[in-house]
């Protein structure tokens, strides 16, 4: 980073000017195609997303104030003048229409966060409890003792939850929904069939004879992605034992490319490429 | 459950996306400037034109309110163009013709007509965004191309050209002819997506990538399903022996003869 980029990242738009609206939906739009296109869940942009949704309460407030001057004939021959009163309906109509495109974009987004969360429920659970190969170990000495429910299995909630740093890929409420919903299949689990195994293979993150039973997303499937900048390199991560990641093709700007998800990974976290 | 879709945003949603492409229009009433949350639009003043979101623009049209001005690229004369490049050039046979630059791309004739230095937006939390399609003007109508350069598909060009078709075809040039020239080059560039599927291989490897420069947006949702499914079923058969290969690298690295597999496995990014 040089001293031109910290000049123009201190000298950032406002929060409410209309640019900042344009590249916020840019922003939002970009990332959409981003978390519908690959397999894992992405960093969860918590500043990005409390921008949007403040946006649109305040849009669905002057959507309401505009329909219900137009409702109300009294208000609308005081204030507005005559040649506004022809268009006011299809202003209304582009204004509903625009928030419902909005709307639609947070809608599909978060809904196939829920899905990805509750398809590899406790790899994320184990990614956002504290310390987890710390607790592990203490609780099988208690398998031994007690008797064990599938739920022991369920490693408990970050003390802070309300920090953004520890639930990492989550937002706090992903992270309510999370827990509330392995806690519930846990028990389901626990009472339709796995109180009548043997205690020792009751746990739900068994990692008995070296198979993880926690099942995490794919990160070797492939996306599209185009690159933005010249010269971001394909990578090619370090595998157990090795230490470094190994650099492979580059590629140059407006190439657009079948990659592997995990190759092209950090270079999509600096914005230099994007998920088609 | 949760959501039915799969993997990779399906064809409808595509279309979503080009329908935030921004096109010219020659409003035909009044409308003043809307602060929207996809941006603001300007005011409309009847005989100046206006750019907008392709959305707003059909919604528009349909309502009489608007005649849609049509991309240059999307014209009998650039059409048959780009299908003469698509067709006809043998030292690039197999791959897209070339998409329009993005605005940080060098172009071929920099050297005698420089290009304004796109400088990175910043977003809110401090990271560099570069914008791309659809929120590139790739779409506007414009009076005077750049003299010499060839006209280029942009990446939503079949959604863009099949919904004017469909809603503004008396705004187009010959709509007809249009139409049919959309439809042979949807079936040459799908015939080369198709003849395509041989270096797919070379991406189940670590590292590699096949290149699709010039796709179309569609294009890419329509063989997503079949693209992935293949390369992660070969991905599937080699793992063994990528996890072999990698061991080998590794040893290499360490007796110091890492450089030359590294040109190797260059070698292997194959263009389409």
């Amino acid at each position: 980073m040089d001293i031109d980029d910290i000049l123009a990242s201190v000298d950032q738009p406002d929060a409410f000017t209309p640019q900042s609206t344009a590249l916020d939906h840019q922003l939002l739009t970009r990332f959409w195609v981003a978390e519908r296109g690959v397999s894992e869940l992405l960093p969860w942009p918590a500043g990005l997303m409390d921008r949007t949704m403040d946006r649109v309460r305040r849009q669905i407030e002057a959507i309401e104030d505009l329909a219900a001057s137009s409702s109300d004939p009294y208000a609308t021959t005081t204030t507005n003048n005559n040649n506004n009163n022809p268009t006011l309906n299809l202003k209304l109509s582009i204004l509903q229409t625009d928030l419902s495109r909005t709307q639609y974009l947070v809608r599909s987004l978060l809904r196939h966060r829920l899905s990805k969360l509750s398809k590899h429920s406790m790899h994320y659970l184990l990614l956002v409890s504290p310390g987890p190969s710390t607790s592990s170990p203490a609780q099988d000495d208690d398998d031994e003792t007690n008797d064990p429910h599938p739920q022991d299995s369920i490693p408990p909630l970050p003390a802070s939850s309300s920090d953004p740093a520890t639930t990492a890929p989550l937002s706090p409420q992903e992270l309510a929904f999370l827990h509330a919903h392995q806690s519930l299949l846990a028990k389901h689990y626990a009472s339709s069939f796995l109180s009548s195994f043997p205690p020792q293979l009751r746990r739900l993150d068994d990692n008995a004879g070296g198979t993880s039973m926690v099942q995490a997303p794919e990160t070797k499937e492939v996306v599209f992605v185009r690159c933005l900048v010249d010269g971001a390199r394909v990578v090619v991560p370090a595998a157990d034992g090795e230490e470094d990641d190994i650099y492979a093709t580059a590629m140059h700007v407006g190439d657009v490319a079948v990659v592997r998800w995990e190759g092209v990974r950090d270079a999509w976290g600096r914005g230099e490429v994007e998920v088609l | 459950m949760a959501f039915p879709l799969p993997r990779g945003i399906t064809p409808p949603e595509i279309s979503f996306l080009a329908e935030m492409e921004m096109v010219s229009i020659l409003p035909r009433q009044r409308l003043e400037g809307l602060e929207l949350l996809g941006g603001p639009i300007e005011p409309l003043l009847p005989p100046r034109r206006a750019t907008l979101p392709l959305w707003l623009a059909l919604l528009l049209k349909r309502q009489r309110r608007a005649n849609i001005l049509p991309p240059s690229w999307l014209h009998p004369e650039s059409l048959s163009l780009i299908l003469d490049i698509e067709t006809q050039h043998g030292d690039t046979k197999g791959a897209f013709s070339p998409p329009p630059p993005l605005p940080n791309q060098p172009s071929a004739q920099e050297h005698y007509q420089k290009r304004p230095v796109a400088i990175p937006h910043y977003t809110p939390d401090g990271n560099r965004y570069f914008p791309s399609s659809p929120f590139l003007p790739q779409n506007v109508a414009v009076d005077q191309g750049p003299v010499g350069e060839a006209p280029r598909l942009p990446f939503h060009w079949l959604e863009v050209g099949t919904m004017l078709l469909e809603a503004a075809s008396d705004d187009l040039v010959d709509p007809d002819q249009t139409r049919r020239l959309l439809k042979e080059l949807r079936e040459v560039r799908s015939s080369k997506m198709r003849s395509g599927v041989d270096v797919l291989q070379s991406a189940a490897v670590g590292g590699n990538l096949v290149s699709l420069t010039g796709v179309g947006a569609m294009e890419i949702g329509e063989n997503r399903g079949f693209i992935s499914g293949v390369v992660d079923g070969l991905r599937r058969i080699g793992a063994s022996k990528e996890q072999a290969r990698r061991e080998q690298m590794a040893g290499e690295m360490g007796s110091g003869g890492y450089g030359a597999t590294q040109d190797d496995d260059d070698d292997d990014d194959m263009e389409f």
